[in-house]
């Protein structure tokens, strides 16, 4: 066992996490609980993207609703947020199973899209149910105390954040090992070999929605408190492609990969704030980098150079040769049933 | 019967234009297999170049909208040289997330050059905005300029692909790639004409869009989903079928935003997209055609 393996290197990362509020300043303290938020996004989408293949556009659209249903709880029925938080959740993973519905019957392309306009959807109820979300300029959000801890909130914050994220983390590495996340990469590589091995497809296709949309929905309800304020602008079409960079430079299909991916987008989107539209060039730039050139994202390239990374069902993406023409492949198929 | 006639033309006119995106859309969808999320901002941009060359340049409009319709072309077939070429043997997946990088790089770039989140620049009007009254019928000669543009690039790109040499070699790739290159056709150009194409037609779509609407580094989303929706009703493989996507998206935009509530007019869209997605993800054409197993 190398000692840079994934254990030990995530274990370090852990102590790290553990120690940041001992030595950093309040904004470090602010980028550290980013980051562990978005882990738990990252995870979550990796698991609906990265191991179960749906190509889903509405994670951002969920993290606004744990978001909006955490806060908006607290303010309007006054729920303490103990209760606000997991409701936020819940209700983040109800609209994901809801969404995976039109999923079964949908693939690639079109499932895209669906979910898209799903997003555009949120955003528009976000924007426009002035009496209930407070519109475009958004509200503030009642700050949570920890009363009989002695924590101050940011520092209470960030524990309860990386809780919610090792918790995540550690369930989401068993998830994957399991008879679950097999099923999940079954649908991924072929939803008609997984069917006629038994896997029911509604089932798991929902399962996955379900269980990322429960991650951002936790992540949202995290975030509204880091910020103090909620806002329809955050849960945007950018907030979608930052995830998507995140699993994709981590590496897809990759619970590691997601946390590393989750850690380097913050940091590099902190440095690049200043900068006007360097953001997205550097974003958008990055995705196209390394879906064209390291495809297996950060983590592909530890695997072949360090030992130690190897994860369960972490296996090669099986590549559709000839996706660039749909035709070649409906044309193979006839030639070889004839 | 005024409002009816009105919301129906200035629905027809939006529409022709998201007619347009969603035949560049298909244009590539046919030769490559992809979706090209980067369309809209094809669109955007082009619509810059335009107005650098109409208003900071001061040439006529005519020279903005060849400029940037051969700006669409080049910038698509950059693309297709740079990004999609080593792309073309990977999953789906891939596919899309490399163009909707791609997306917001272009935003990103338009950003840097001509503003930033709040700028707005004006496109210069080309006739008067006043709208005219023909008999009880009001038209807005803007939307009309947009509608007769609009319509003059279909016919363009019509004769093109049934015309041309080089139409015809990109219908035989779309058909079958792979009778295509036994009879000598090199698909590797085909798709990079085809991404060149497409986005020149975006690039019309752009200038003829840019007098209607402000110029904004972020317009150019709205048009590709709308132009999405009308390709996926048409069933993403068919011209015709994108051009009466395109007009059925503008119109019911138009109608829902003038009978129910003008935020109506965002949303309309999305939620035909998604019942038509839900009910016939094939596209509405395809309830005439029968299926081939």
């Amino acid at each position: 066992m190398s000692i840079f393996s994934r254990r030990n290197v995530l274990a370090a990362f852990l102590t790290l996490g553990i120690l940041v509020p001992a030595f950093a300043n309040a904004y470090h303290l602010f980028i550290a609980n980013l980051i562990v938020i978005y882990v738990l996004l990252a995870i979550g989408l990796n698991i609906l993207v990265g191991y179960a293949g749906q190509l889903a556009f509405a994670n951002a659209a969920m993290f606004g609703i744990g978001a909006y249903g955490t806060a908006l709880l607290q303010v309007h029925l006054s729920w303490p947020f103990y209760f606000a938080f997991p409701a936020g959740a819940l209700v983040a993973m109800a609209v994901g199973l809801v969404i995976s519905l039109p999923a079964l019957r949908l693939s690639g392309l079109y499932l895209a899209l669906s979910t898209l306009a799903f997003a555009q959807c949120t955003q528009w109820v976000f924007l426009h149910w002035d009496s209930v979300t407070f519109g475009a300029g958004g509200f503030k959000s009642p700050p949570i105390s920890f009363e009989p801890l002695p924590l101050n909130k940011p520092v209470g914050l960030y524990y309860l954040s990386l809780l919610v994220a090792v918790a995540f983390t550690l369930f989401a590495q068993n998830l994957v090992a399991s008879r679950i996340g097999r099923a999940f990469v079954a649908v991924r590589d072929s939803d008609i070999a997984a069917q006629s091995l038994g896997i029911d497809l509604l089932r798991y296709k929902a399962l996955a929605f379900g269980i990322s949309g429960f991650a951002a929905g936790l992540a949202g309800g995290l975030y509204s408190q880091v910020l103090n304020f909620v806002s329809p602008e955050g849960f945007d079409l950018f907030q979608m492609v930052i995830q998507k960079s995140m699993i994709v430079v981590g590496g897809l299909g990759s619970i590691a990969g997601s946390v590393i991916g989750a850690g380097a987008i913050i940091v590099i989107l902190e440095l690049l704030r200043e900068v006007k539209g360097a953001q997205e060039i550097v974003f958008g730039g990055l995705l196209i980098f390394f879906v064209t050139f390291l495809r297996g994202g950060i983590i592909g390239t530890l695997q072949s150079y360090v030992p130690g990374w190897d994860e369960p069902l972490h296996g090669a993406r099986v590549v559709s040769g000839a996706n660039t023409a749909s035709e070649i492949g409906a044309l193979d198929e006839k030639q070889s049933t004839t | 019967m005024l409002l009816f006639s009105y919301l129906l033309l200035s629905g027809i006119a939006t529409g022709a234009l998201y007619a347009l995106v969603a035949l560049g859309l298909v244009v590539v969808n046919k030769a490559t297999g992809v979706i090209n999320f980067a369309q809209g901002e094809f669109l955007m941009f082009c619509g810059f170049v335009a107005w650098m060359i109409h208003v900071q340049f001061g040439l006529a409009y005519p020279f903005a909208f060849i400029a940037a319709i051969a700006a669409g072309f080049v910038l698509g077939a950059i693309t297709d040289r740079v990004a999609f070429r080593s792309l073309a043997k990977t999953d789906i997946v891939g596919l899309v997330l490399a163009t909707v990088g791609l997306a917001f790089v272009i935003r990103g770039t338009a950003r840097v050059i001509w503003g930033g989140k709040a700028d707005y620049l004006s496109f210069p009007p080309i006739t008067s905005p006043e709208p005219l009254m023909i008999g009880t019928i009001m038209v807005v000669p803007q939307q009309m300029i947009a509608l007769a543009g609009a319509v003059l690039i279909l016919l363009i790109f019509a004769a093109f692909f049934q015309f041309t040499r080089i139409g015809k070699v990109m219908r035989a790739t779309a058909d079958n790639p792979r009778a295509a290159t036994l009879v000598g056709i090199s698909i590797e150009n085909v798709y990079t004409l085809a991404f060149g194409t497409g986005a020149a037609i975006a690039g019309a779509a752009g200038v003829l869009a840019a007098p209607l609407t402000l110029l904004y580094p972020d317009m150019g989303f709205a048009f590709f989903i709308k132009g999405f929706a009308a390709a996926v009703l048409g069933g993403l493989t068919s011209l015709s079928g994108a051009i009466v996507g395109g007009l059925l998206v503008g119109v019911v935009e138009a109608m829902a935003g003038g009978y129910i509530d003008s935020s109506m007019m965002e949303l309309s869209p999305f939620i035909m997209i998604m019942i038509v997605l839900i009910i016939c993800p094939t596209g509405l054409l395809s309830l005439y055609k029968e299926r081939h197993v």
